[in-house]
């Protein structure tokens, strides 16, 4: 009797110690999301003291994966975790490597929103950036909900959604080269905005291997490099599996 | 204690079926065995009635049951009666139940209710169209993990004030307040509410007045120019002197409540809060009071009692002790005196300005800070205040994550307070660094 439950208990300290660690992976989310938020903020309001304020706080993102990266490799180390528990942290520590780094384009982002505050803007106020930019935020948004509910169907969602936000940017990129040629005066500030551009394209790759990793938490099966049709094909395998139950 | 009737009645059946059984096996003889039979008799009746209970219960029909009059008929009729009063009680919880969740499913607030951890046990369709919640999967997630801003988040675990304002997760330009109610044992009720539509009209407000302001100040400059040039002019009539005074005093005014107006826009729409510059109280305090004890109002004396200075913005803290010290030199008469303190106190350090002016009656206190608001209107313009002085403390505070204060008594006098939290509050160490 004794025995067991102190096995109870222990079971019951390690599930409360994935617990939080996830939840902290979730917050450290929502602290990127914000970022990204307040990054764009900084651009479509030409915002410069915002912008920079941004590329500041970015180091809340770097302490927080520190910190959960810690966590894991102590639950790693003491609990030694294994099928879906192990799944699990592998997830959560690749996770966290695309959030922060989709913190630092962030943080790239503001710095060059601050940059272009200070200079002429199109009377389009960079439309097409917003756009990409509203796409990306959906993406990184989505990833984290996916991640959240455990939800492979709309990580698949996102997954499909990148295809859009690297035709948008590619064609940012070829304005941006024919504005160039045009005009060569707008070069610097054509070349800022490309690299914004660049930076939210990767964003939406980040979230997109998000999305991948909460299809290999849920499903135990890696879907990166393999084309959309066979994920798509896995993701159905998978939850077919669940339903019945085996 | 008298049996009831139904009993009595159960009683005599077995007594009689006894009595006939022991008559029986007097007349034939083998006694026992008549009794034996008797009993049996009795306890198989017995069964089949324990047997058809049992059914009833079970919720089938009753079935080979003839009494009409006895113990039994009465046990199944109160059975079928209570039944029946169970039946209608879940009806009524039941159109209850239904009308509860048509109401909250037409509000247009939308509610989520927790369990200590965070968890969602259950949320209204409203909850579903503000924050994408889903009800087939997200019943027992944390709330949290599904509106991920980092304010809300904070707020979340340690619910203060009348709850907070985050971007909306589903309308990118759209704004909500959420606020948590605890409740009931362990339980809390987080209510949600679209307020993108006040978010605007309080922005088209400041966005007004700012602009009015900006575009009011350039013809006033011009026009209290001309009145200096009018003012200084040697050969003005006399009869004019007053007028001319006059108006110039009335456009000085005009240009103070502009300016005031001005600040005050730009400290309620900045977002961030104040920058940590280090500001030297002491050194700013003292030619604050240096020039009101050269204008001839009341006594104003200092009292630097800590040598703590702030992490803060120089112009707004500024403005935050020149109007506090403004304000109390304008409602002290000259006979009273104005104490300015900066002290250190276990929370960080305050900031006192004490006056023995007129003070203000104390339900009114709460409405100083307002915009324009005035005590006594025919006395405060007298002493020539802008009507924004508080206004500007107020918010300027704020941004510094400090709070006003307000203790007064009418007649005797008033003390504004602004306390400043420990992480604002910083000290120079001798060699002349500051050190947190």
């Amino acid at each position: 009797m004794e025995v067991e439950d102190l096995g109870h208990h222990i079971s019951r300290r390690f599930n409360e110690d994935l617990e939080r660690v996830r939840n902290s992976v979730l917050s450290m989310g929502g602290l990127v999301e914000e970022q990204l938020d307040r990054a764009i903020k900084a651009l479509s309001d030409a915002d410069s003291r915002l912008g920079l304020q941004v590329a500041e706080d970015d180091v809340k993102v770097n302490r927080m994966e520190v910190s959960i990266d810690e966590e894991c490799s102590r639950i790693l180390a003491t609990r030694a975790p294994t099928a879906g528990d192990l799944r699990l942290v592998i997830a959560i520590i690749k996770t966290i490597t695309d959030l922060e780094r989709i913190g630092d384009e962030a943080e790239k982002i503001g710095v060059l929103a601050a940059r272009l505050a200070s200079v002429e803007r199109p009377t389009t106020n960079y439309r097409e950036l917003r756009n990409l930019a509203r796409h990306v935020k959906q993406m990184v948004h989505g990833a984290l909900n996916a991640f959240a509910r455990l939800d492979t169907k709309g990580a698949l969602e996102v997954v499909k959604a990148d295809d859009t936000v690297d035709e948008e940017y590619e064609s940012i990129y070829r304005q941006g080269i024919t504005f160039m040629m045009e005009d060569p005066r707008t070069i610097t500030r054509m070349m800022d905005l490309t690299w914004m551009a660049r930076a939210l394209e990767r964003i939406g790759d980040h979230a997109k291997n998000i999305c991948e990793y909460v299809i290999f938490m849920v499903h135990g099966k890696d879907v990166r490099h393999i084309g959309i049709k066979n994920i798509e094909a896995e993701v159905e395998q998978g939850s077919r599996r669940v339903e019945s139950g085996s | 204690m008298t049996l009831p009737s139904r009993w009595a009645s159960q009683f005599a059946v077995l007594a009689g079926l006894l009595g006939a059984a022991l008559a029986l096996g007097w007349w034939f003889g083998g006694a026992g065995w008549w009794v034996s039979g008797a009993l049996a008799l009795y306890v198989g009746n017995t069964l089949r009635h324990v047997h058809a209970l049992d059914r009833v219960l079970d919720g089938h029909k009753r079935f080979l049951l003839f009494e009409t009059r006895g113990l039994w008929a009465e046990i199944f009729a109160r059975v079928d009666k209570l039944r029946a009063k169970a039946r209608n009680r879940k009806k009524k919880y039941h159109r209850l139940l239904r009308e509860v969740r048509e109401s909250t499913g037409a509000l247009s607030d939308g509610g989520i209710i927790l369990n200590s951890n965070h968890e969602i046990l259950w949320f209204n369709p409203a909850a579903t169209r503000l924050l994408g919640l889903d009800p087939a999967t997200d019943i027992g997630h944390r709330l949290d993990n599904l509106l991920r801003h980092p304010d809300f988040v904070a707020y979340l675990s340690a619910p203060k004030g009348d709850g907070i304002t985050v971007p909306s997760p589903k309308d990118e330009s759209g704004w909500l307040t959420v606020q948590i109610i605890p409740y009931g044992k362990e339980q809390r009720l987080a209510i949600v509410r679209d307020i993108t539509h006040e978010t605007k009209l309080e922005r088209t407000r400041r966005d007004f007045v700012a602009n009015a302001s900006h575009e009011l100040r350039s013809p006033l400059t011009v026009i209290s120019g001309y009145i200096d040039v009018l003012a200084e002019d040697p050969d003005m009539p006399a009869a004019w002197a007053t007028p001319v005074a006059e108006m110039e005093r009335q456009a000085e005014r005009m240009t103070r409540i502009l300016r005031d107006l001005i600040e005050l826009t730009r400290l309620e729409s900045a977002e961030t809060a104040a920058g940590h510059d280090f500001v030297d109280v002491a050194a700013m305090l003292k030619p604050i009071a240096t020039e009101f004890q050269g204008r001839g109002g009341p006594a104003v004396a200092i009292e630097i009692e800590t040598d703590a200075a702030l992490l803060g913005k120089e112009s707004e803290l500024h403005s935050i002790f020149y109007n506090l010290v403004n304000n109390a030199a304008r409602f002290t008469p000259a006979t009273g005196s104005v104490r300015i303190v900066w002290r250190a106190d276990g929370a960080g350090a305050v900031f006192e300005v004490i006056d023995t002016g007129i003070g203000i009656p104390e339900e009114q206190i709460p409405r100083v800070t307002e915009r324009f608001y005035r005590v006594d209107p025919g006395r405060s313009r007298a002493v020539g205040g802008t009507g924004l002085g508080l206004a500007i403390v107020k918010h300027a505070l704020q941004r510094h994550d400090g709070k006003l204060t307000i203790r007064s008594r009418e007649g005797e006098g008033s003390t504004f307070s602004c306390h400043f939290p420990k992480e604002r509050v910083a000290f120079r160490s001798a060699a002349g660094q500051a050190v947190l």
